[in-house]
């Protein structure tokens, strides 16, 4: 009988009514307005790929020891190295990735001794040609320029 | 001899997808119909195969673990496990306790992402709109944590074999702490919404039914044997990685239909936060790594471990041959199996319900065809 | 070589005086421990007893050539023409009613070179049990449809990955890759560069950059 009238009345579509109508709640929306507002990126996030340098003198961090070219899954890090006839050490010459292939793991910067090589917070890695997408040494310094189309 | 006409065929053959939406990735299913009733099916499925099994041979056992996280996209972190732990039976090591709480949190927090990924789609299917907004809503509460965690949202790569790579971020505890609150109102809105709406009971009560032993004999596992009355878990039946302490109910029902298998679904998530609750609360401290070499390299030998991911037994068979390399990595997928039952599920059934059936099957086609 | 072959040189002109006789073993039993380096490493499988093997031997005989457990694992090795048969044994009489899994193994210096494992599990006893069998190149193992349904499927995979073909298995064609690929790409002959080359070479014409 109860039910009948619950059936009869439309409670169940009431209900869920309510709780769309709940919903309304300005506290509840969660759309992020990006690109106008920058989006909270965990610290820990995993994007594009950097090659830090010493903020002292300049120079880079990065002792060429191709470990990160061995860890990484798809191959696709290419370190290059030349020996300084002056202090008698490995030192960087040319270090290429390629983000079209990377799958942001994070098993280079887990390899790499000296913390030279980080997965930072930049995600707009965008590039209209597949060139773009291989990232020089200069580059992996430097971090990507995303073209800004709101000021 | 008079000529059949295609008016004198009986039997129409429809073909569904592979860029059908409600097949939920590129599943083709070809169907045999008389009138409204499906009388025969065959699946099409491979366009998503990228070779993860050849992709193991030729990847040493660390390369290979972010891979396994692209098989099941929705549930990367316990494909992730499943891995870990079947390299860890290799060696023969046992990952620290610590280690292992922060799996069973992250897992279990899978496992409501798998699931409200789940339910948003599956009523959308059914033709809800509305649930798929809120249960996305909620679920990025809980890949936030992940992204916190360890960097990603999605394809996390979060343990590694041995333990853990990541330390618990500084308020981990309070974030988790947090979405459990959060997410049991949440549940109870969701049950609101569908639970008893006339148009979702009738779309679901009756329709693709399974029963116990027809699962068996199909090796169907997860919450689509469980909606059939049979009360097993591997959690529960062969614990891992601790899942011995805690203390949770397997929910079942007795029907087999789509609406039981509904009732499971909703009822895990809540175990799965009441599991995340204890995990929470006894955190032990300790080291998150057990000893393991930089190269990984297990003796010779084989084994076979599997663990309860959202969609069923996600099984490991790992060969090794005492190098850096794994001899053979077979992956045993829940969806591949499960989807094998589609066509006892739908034979006889009206084609409307063939959407709900898959939709209920909770495939993922990432692995499906791996 | 070069090494062993020294001590087995030298041996003979000390071996006149009897007092030399005792080297001469040593040497020996020396180059014969470094003639094959080690011996191919093996599985530590150790052989495995209980009363579901008691049955098995009692029904199948030589049929099952050995019992083993491995990290805590059972598995047996069996005849590959007696699967069908022990599978529904199994299934009857030991409650081993849900196959897991069927996969295989390349094994390309072995006679038999593939090995199908069948992987069962039992809910009543909460037990997992591996069946192996070894097959040849070119053989054709009797499939388990008939006594698990959920094999189907299973067994397609491994024709389309290994191009191991079950007799009686009622649909066999290939089910990840496309009916008209060449070549069984988890053999471990098959190389993942091999298709890349020829799909980059009839496609677009050039010589593959990998």
């Amino acid at each position: 009988m109860f039910r009948l009238l619950k059936t009869i009345l439309l409670w169940d579509l009431l209900q869920g009514l309510w709780v769309t109508f709940r919903n309304q709640n300005p506290k509840y929306i969660c759309t992020e307005q990006y690109p106008a507002e920058r989006p909270k990126i965990a610290e820990r996030y995993r994007g594009a790929p950097r090659l830090n340098i010493n903020p002292d003198n300049g120079e880079t961090l990065c002792i060429a020891c191709n470990l990160c070219a061995l860890a990484c899954p798809e191959n696709l890090i290419v370190v290059g190295s030349a020996r300084n006839e002056e202090t008698r050490r490995k030192e960087l010459s040319t270090f290429t990735y390629d983000t079209s292939r990377c799958m942001f793991c994070g098993l280079c910067e887990d390899a790499c001794p000296v913390d030279a090589l980080e997965l930072t917070q930049d995600f707009e890695l965008a590039s209209y040609t597949r060139d773009g997408a291989i990232w020089d040494r200069q580059m992996l310094e430097e971090g990507p320029k995303p073209s800004k189309y709101l000021s | 001899m008079a000529e059949s006409t295609f008016l004198d065929a009986n039997e129409l053959v429809l073909n569904m997808g592979p860029q059908h939406p409600s097949t939920h990735g590129v599943l083709r299913v070809i169907l045999k119909l008389d009138g409204e009733t499906v009388t025969g099916t065959e699946c099409v499925i491979g366009y998503l195969h990228r070779g993860v099994e050849k992709i193991a041979e030729n990847r040493t056992y660390i390369q290979f673990a972010p891979y396994v996280d692209r098989m099941d996209y929705v549930a990367a972190v316990s494909n992730g496990l499943g891995y870990c732990l079947a390299i860890e039976k290799l060696l023969n090591i046992e990952a620290p306790p610590r280690a292992q709480a922060v799996r069973v949190i992250l897992t279990e927090l899978n496992r409501i992402t798998s699931h409200l990924l789940w339910l948003g789609t599956h009523a959308l299917d059914i033709g809800a709109i509305t649930p798929v907004f809120y249960c996305f809503r909620d679920r990025e509460e809980a890949l936030k944590i992940f992204e916190n965690y360890c960097g990603a949202r999605l394809t996390t790569h979060a343990f590694r074999i041995g333990g853990l790579q990541y330390e618990v971020y500084d308020g981990f505890e309070q974030e988790v702490r947090a979405f459990c609150d959060m997410f049991i109102p949440k549940v109870d809105e969701y049950e609101e919404l569908l639970t008893n709406n006339r148009i979702w009971v009738n779309r679901l009560k009756g329709v693709g039914v399974l029963t116990g032993d027809e699962c068996k004999e199909y090796g169907v596992t997860g919450p689509v044997l469980r909606a059939a009355g049979v009360k097993w878990d591997l959690r529960k039946a062969q614990p891992y990685s601790g899942y011995e302490q805690y203390d949770f109910d397997i929910p079942t029902a007795q029907n087999g239909d789509t609406y039981d298998r509904y009732t499971v679904r909703m009822e895990e998530m809540r175990q799965s936060v009441r599991i995340m609750r204890q995990a929470i609360e006894k955190i032990p401290s300790g080291p998150i790594m057990a000893k393991v070499g930089k190269v990984v390299k297990p003796p010779m030998g084989e084994a076979y471990v599997s663990i309860e991911a959202p969609k069923g037994e996600l099984g490991y068979y790992v060969v090794s041959d005492n190098s850096t390399q794994p001899y053979r990595v077979r992956v045993r997928p829940p969806s591949f199996v499960n989807l094998q039952a589609l066509d006892r599920m739908v034979r006889g059934g009206l084609i409307a319900d063939v959407v709900a059936i898959i939709g209920t099957l909770d495939i993922v086609l990432g692995e499906v065809d791996r | 070589m070069a090494d062993e072959e020294i001590p087995a040189n030298a041996a003979p002109p000390e071996g006149a005086p009897p007092k030399a006789a005792p080297p001469k073993p040593a040497a020996a039993a020396a180059a014969g421990a470094h003639a094959p380096p080690k011996p191919p490493p093996s599985m530590a499988a150790t052989p495995w007893e209980s009363p579901l093997t008691g049955s098995l031997k009692q029904a199948f005989g030589d049929q099952i050539s050995q019992y083993s457990t491995y990290l805590g694992q059972n598995f047996i090795v069996a005849n590959a023409e007696s699967i069908g048969s022990i599978l529904d044994f199994l299934k009857l009489e030991a409650d081993f009613d849900y196959l897991v899994d069927v996969t295989a193994v390349d094994y390309p210096k072995a006679e038999k070179r593939f090995e199908l494992v069948y992987i069962l599990y039992s809910f009543a006893s909460n037990e997992r049990l591996r069946v192996k069998i070894h097959v040849a190149d070119g053989t054709k193992p009797p499939t388990a449809v008939n006594v698990h349904v959920g094999a189907n499927w299973l067994e397609r995979e491994i024709f389309d990955m290994f191009g191991v073909e079950f007799e009686g298995h009622p649909d066999m064609r290939r089910i990840l890759l496309p009916e008209e690929w060449t070549g069984f790409p988890l053999r471990k002959e098959y190389s993942i560069l091999q298709q890349d080359d020829r799909w980059v070479k009839e496609n677009l014409g050039i010589e593959s950059g990998h």
